[in-house]
């Protein structure tokens, strides 16, 4: 979505009025309004879970222990010795009932950055603060390392890494597109060594990505064991890798050889239609994981079930299979295979060590756009936020965002873990721009949840679709239903084309259900809202950190003799064209239409956005209130022009952006994500861009910030993305103030 | 139609003549494109802006094609309809303006700049 066309330099952006778009506030502050499909079922309720215990000192001193001797040399900056929600404080031991196991002590963000989303909590707030607004100016880069992971042949216009690294102790630790292992000097950006695990272009489902890594250390283990803090890692050919975190050498206790084989009962080898591009979660010593299933292929598509693995030996600990939780929870039957078609998560989970649970965000079923197929356990797990017991692959309660999901509102973002009003909390975004804040314990609602209320069915299966949905009267991204007069162009003639194509549509706002006959406008489109990037929450200030897209699709249901695409399993190898946005022209075998899917709906014939600008902002919510701080539009037009052409304008259009943020103590928030190759420095305060440096290609990634030789890192990774159609590179950059 | 007589008469075009035929020709091109989509807009029951605005491009072609003085006047109607319907639709949206006025602005400035050849041409006479 780059070309956006600018002209007359005169032009200023201005930024959009804002509208919580759902009327109706909630009366006071009723928090137990209309409770979407939570599961009601007492008996999957958890049992009251607090036996306080004295293992909570041990174990926090083991945390914290782990930590400083790892980093003993620079705890000068970590400004506050809190926990930042307490978490680990209150560990207990109690619902390790019969798997005997216990939580696990979390590593400390500051120094380093252990886990994707920054702490156990997935915050992506740091409590450094040496780089503030005032001196964040004269940050200079220290270093630029090279992957050299490259597209190669057919891997062509097929990357979107989408990589951040972990850093701990002296090193950073990453993986890179096509899940090459890497760990370099935190400090210098030397690299120390890595691991190859040989990903064949094939695998690539719809782009080679590795969002990151996952770190876990083995309380049984001695250090200096081989394998004592290992890196494990999911593969774009579904497998589970785990090496040495010192060394990179595979850790042969398991799996084989350290490698365990994610199509096992998956069914049919397709390369590409199962593959794995988040990190892993780790609860009490379980490497739990899903994987995508590539979107719009067949209804016959692999399982989107989820498994646990021991982090020790890569033995299955259980399956969660949507569709047979209690038949397949040890593996389905020998010559079955996981329930096929099932909603899959692609995304990151959330780990809880406190109580033992995992939360998964759902996706859909690989046949997005048609759902009068699908099973009713489908129905009810789909764009659903799922806990469970990561102890034992049992559900523990379910929290549905979107009803009879036909529009591809998979849930992307990683939920983060708060307290809120004292309660262990947990904070999800979606696709649809709503912010919801779910009890933890209970997955019950604790801000205000509404319904919207007669629908439109339209006529291709009204038996099916919901004409009623729940949404945030809490916080919500989305704007306005767009209007006529929002049609964009650069002339007034493509202006013009893009209000016919208005007007031919079906669109009645929010959730207007697909069409065939004529298209129809889904707004927001599928890249949200929030995606994979995630919300930001700085803790100590109270304000969450959100970047979202704004941008519509525009779709027709294909009826099945005009679809000419084929799916995965029927192609030659190699034979899969990448380069198409997810969703134009895909089969959706077994349903009676195919989809083709304008996706940031542009103009066919000059490519530039039939919407008006803004097309991605960030914006900074009170977490006590919900209540917008600020917001603004992210992303200059420097790189957009007509024709394809850099304008080098420096205004703030709003970009489409993909990836997070990362606030920090020191009152920033650090963000690339938009179009326009920059990252930036944002004050957390004004929203005001205090810093900004042009990167070699795009950085569609999570930044982080850690701490090394008493310095303050900020590091992100400019390696491009085929989808948001940035430039493509291995760079992993980080920057620093100037030494004294 | 006389006009076209007295025109013909004139045996060497200057450049600026030519400019001022271009301009008219551009003018009905873009004007035909915008009356038919914007026919068909109407139609769709979208806004008549552009059936309306494509008709004043259209003639102010074709004027411009005669070395009409009024071609200027037309199209200063037309232009500052532009601005006021612009402004009802999107007000002060900077980015929102940009397919509405700076076409229309430049075709403005292009036809000011016909003044002087269309003075000359009235001189002729």
């Amino acid at each position: 979505m780059k070309r956006f066309c600018t002209s007359a330099a005169v032009l200023l952006a201005a930024s959009l009025p804002l509208h919580a778009q759902q009327a109706d506030p909630a009366p006071g502050s009723d928090i137990s309004a209309p409770a979407a499909t939570i599961n009601d079922d007492s008996s999957t309720t958890p049992e009251a879970s607090t036996t306080p215990e004295d293992s909570t000192d041990t174990t926090r001193d083991a945390a914290t222990g782990t930590t400083d001797a790892a980093t003993d040399t620079t705890d000068e900056t970590q400004t506050d010795e809190e926990p930042t929600d307490g978490s680990d404080s209150t560990a207990n031991a109690a619902d390790a009932s019969d798997t005997g196991r216990t939580p696990h002590p979390v590593m400390e963000v500051g120094a380093d950055w252990p886990y994707w989303g920054g702490d156990a909590q997935a915050t992506r707030y740091s409590p450094l603060d040496q780089i503030t607004p005032e001196n964040v100016g004269s940050l200079e880069q220290v270093f630029t390392f090279h992957t050299g992971d490259l597209p190669e042949g057919t891997a062509e216009g097929k990357y979107s890494p989408e990589v951040t690294p972990l850093k701990l102790g002296e090193d950073l630790i990453m993986c890179s597109a096509m899940n090459i292992l890497i760990s370099i000097d935190a400090a210098t950006g030397e690299e120390n060594w890595r691991f190859v695990p040989g990903v064949p272009n094939e695998a690539i489902p719809y782009g080679a990505s590795c969002r990151g890594v996952s770190i876990w250390r083995n309380p049984d283990a001695v250090e200096g064991d081989a394998c004592a803090t290992r890196v494990i890692q999911g593969t774009l050919d579904a497998k589970l890798v785990a090496v040495d975190a010192a060394t990179g050498a595979p850790c042969e206790e398991f799996g084989e050889n350290g490698t365990v084989d994610l199509w096992q009962d998956i069914g049919e080898r397709v390369p590409g239609w199962y593959a794995v591009t988040a990190p892993p979660a780790l609860v009490r010593g379980i490497v739990v994981t899903g994987a995508q299933v590539k979107d719009g292929q067949a209804e016959d598509a692999p399982s989107g079930v989820i498994r646990g693995y021991d982090a020790v030996t890569g033995e299955l600990a259980w399956a969660w299979d949507l569709a047979a939780p209690e038949e397949n929870r040890d593996g389905p039957p020998e010559g079955e295979v996981y329930t096929r078609g099932t909603p899959n998560m692609w995304t990151t989970a959330t780990a809880d060590e406190e109580l033992g649970y995992v939360y998964l965000p759902m996706g859909n079923s690989s046949v997005d756009y048609y759902g009068s197929n699908r099973s009713e356990a489908e129905n009810e797990y789909a764009t659903s936020l799922v806990a469970l017991d990561a102890t034992t692959g049992e559900e523990v309660w379910h929290f549905q965002t979107v009803r009879h999901d036909v529009w591809d509102y998979d849930l992307g973002s990683q939920a983060t873990l708060l307290d809120y009003d004292g309660t262990p909390a947990i904070l999800l975004p979606s696709k649809q721009g709503d912010i919801y804040i779910l009890n933890r314990e209970t997955g019950e609602p604790m801000t205000p949840v509404g319904e919207l209320t007669d629908l439109p069915k339209g006529e291709v299966e009204p038996e099916y679709i919901s004409d009623a949905q729940p949404v945030s009267e809490w916080h919500t991204l989305r704007k306005d239903p767009l209007e006529e007069r929002d049609m964009w162009g650069f002339t007034p003639i493509d202006q013009l084309w893009c209000r016919i194509q208005f007007r031919m549509a079906n669109y009645d706002g929010f959730f207007t259900p697909p069409s065939t006959e004529r298209p129809w406008i889904q707004y927001p489109g599928y890249n949200g809202g929030s995606d994979w990037g995630s919300v930001a929450v700085d803790t100590e200030r109270g304000i969450i950190v959100a970047n979202y897209n704004d941008v519509p699709n525009y779709n027709r249901l294909v009826p099945r003799e005009e679809v000419t695409s084929k799916p995965i399993n029927e192609m030659e190898a190699g034979e899969s064209g990448g380069e198409n946005a997810e969703g134009a022209a895909d089969p959706q075998a077994g349903a009676p239409y195919g989809i083709n899917v304008n996706a940031g709906w542009r103009n066919d014939v000059t490519g530039v956005p039939c919407t008006r600008p803004p097309y991605g902002g960030i914006r900074a919510i009170d977490l006590a209130t919900g209540e917008t701080l600020w917001d603004r539009p992210l992303g200059t037009a420097r790189r957009n022009g007509p024709f394809g052409i850099p304008s080098f304008l420096p205004f703030d259009i709003g970009t489409p952006n993909n990836g997070g943020s990362v606030v920090t103590a020191g009152g920033l928030v650090f963000i690339a994500a938009a179009t326009d190759n920059l990252f930036r420095a944002i004050d957390i305060e004004t929203g005001e861009t205090l810093w900004s440096t042009v990167l070699p290609a795009g950085g569609q990634a999570n930044p982080i910030t850690y701490e090394a030789d008493g310095r303050q890192y900020v590091m992100v990774t400019a390696m491009g993305h085929h989808f948001m159609e940035t430039p493509v590179g291995d760079e992993v950059m980080a920057w620093a103030l100037p030494r004294e | 139609m006389s006009a076209v007589d007295q025109s013909s008469r004139y045996q060497h075009p200057t450049k600026a003549a030519w400019g001022v035929k271009l301009l008219g020709w551009i003018n009905i091109l873009f004007g035909l494109a915008i009356l038919g989509l914007g026919i068909w807009l109407i139609l769709l029951g979208g806004s008549w802006y552009y059936g309306l605005a494509g008709l004043g491009l259209l003639a102010t072609g074709i004027m411009l094609n005669y070395y009409m003085m009024a071609a200027v006047w037309l199209y200063l109607v037309v232009w500052l309809g532009t601005v006021g319907w612009a402004w009802w639709e999107v007000g002060a949206d900077w980015w929102a303006q940009v397919p509405r006025l700076v076409a229309p602005t430049i075709i403005l400035i292009l036809v000011l700049l016909c003044i002087p050849a269309l003075a000359r041409h009235r001189t002729t006479y």
